[in-house]
């Protein structure tokens, strides 16, 4: 789930900048020590919106830059147990596929995608499942519920979000329409 | 603006460290003379007290 969140940090603003607005500066400062960076708590940061209230700056001993106290308002994503995620696949490997959802990666298990038979096709690299002929390739748009979170602080790449569409209205789009016609079929 | 005799020789002695080292990495001089060895403005600037730093003591808190 994206979220917008008030955050609070300190910044070193290298004593180069220190002549222009501390408010720009501490703005950029926040852009490079924090976007792209993953917290367990917070989750991912995609970017800085705002700066609220730059603080005292603090001049530490052996070091000629300033260090300034900053609030500031901040776009996170932060992926959650049971969350519904729709993505596109990025990469489809032997054991599943990978689904980019936004700053990070999900992936799904070959098990984890329909309840049929899913084999690997390496020649245009896609999963096919084995009764109804459905595939899977790079590029598709899937809906997805997350059911499993590691993240990883210290490198954000190692994260792993797993997630499943083995559940009614889960999984690519066209199938989920598809399923929708045949429902509504069988109704009338 | 502050005033040179409002601080210790200590305080003088980490205001003009720390200035003169903020020059010597870059920082804007906020003299109109900007010519010579980071410490000599340094000293110049809390002189003329146009350095924009507090001091914090953790006692004895000033009243201005």
């Amino acid at each position: 789930m994206y979220k917008k969140m008030k955050l609070a940090d300190t910044v070193r603003i290298a004593p180069e900048l220190l002549g222009d607005d501390v408010n720009d500066a501490v703005k950029i400062a926040l852009i490079n020590k924090l976007e792209g960076q993953i917290d367990k708590k917070i989750g991912a940061m995609v970017a800085i919106i705002n700066v609220v209230e730059v603080g005292e700056g603090h001049i530490i001993a052996g070091d000629g830059a300033v260090y300034y106290e900053s609030i500031f308002n901040a776009l996170v994503f932060k992926p959650e147990l049971q969350e519904i995620i729709e993505g596109s696949v990025v990469e489809i490997v032997e054991f599943g596929a990978f689904i980019g959802i936004g700053p990070l990666d999900g992936l799904i298990h070959v098990s984890q995608i329909t309840d049929e038979y899913i084999s690997f096709d390496s020649k245009n690299a896609r999963l096919v499942t084995k009764e109804s002929n459905r595939s899977l390739s790079e590029g598709d748009r899937v809906r997805a519920r997350i059911v499993a979170v590691s993240i990883n602080e210290q490198d954000p790449r190692d994260s792993k979000i797993g997630l499943t569409m083995r559940q009614p209205s889960l999984g690519r789009l066209e199938w989920i329409e598809e399923d929708v016609k045949k429902n509504e079929k069988a109704e009338a | 603006m502050l005033n040179t005799k409002k601080f210790t020789r200590y305080e003088r002695a980490r205001i003009i460290g720390a200035r003169a080292l903020q020059i010597s990495m870059g920082a804007p001089v906020l003299l109109e003379d900007d010519s010579g060895e980071p410490i000599d403005i340094a000293f110049k600037e809390l002189e003329l007290g146009v350095i924009p730093v507090t001091v914090k003591r953790s006692t004895d808190i000033i009243t201005t």
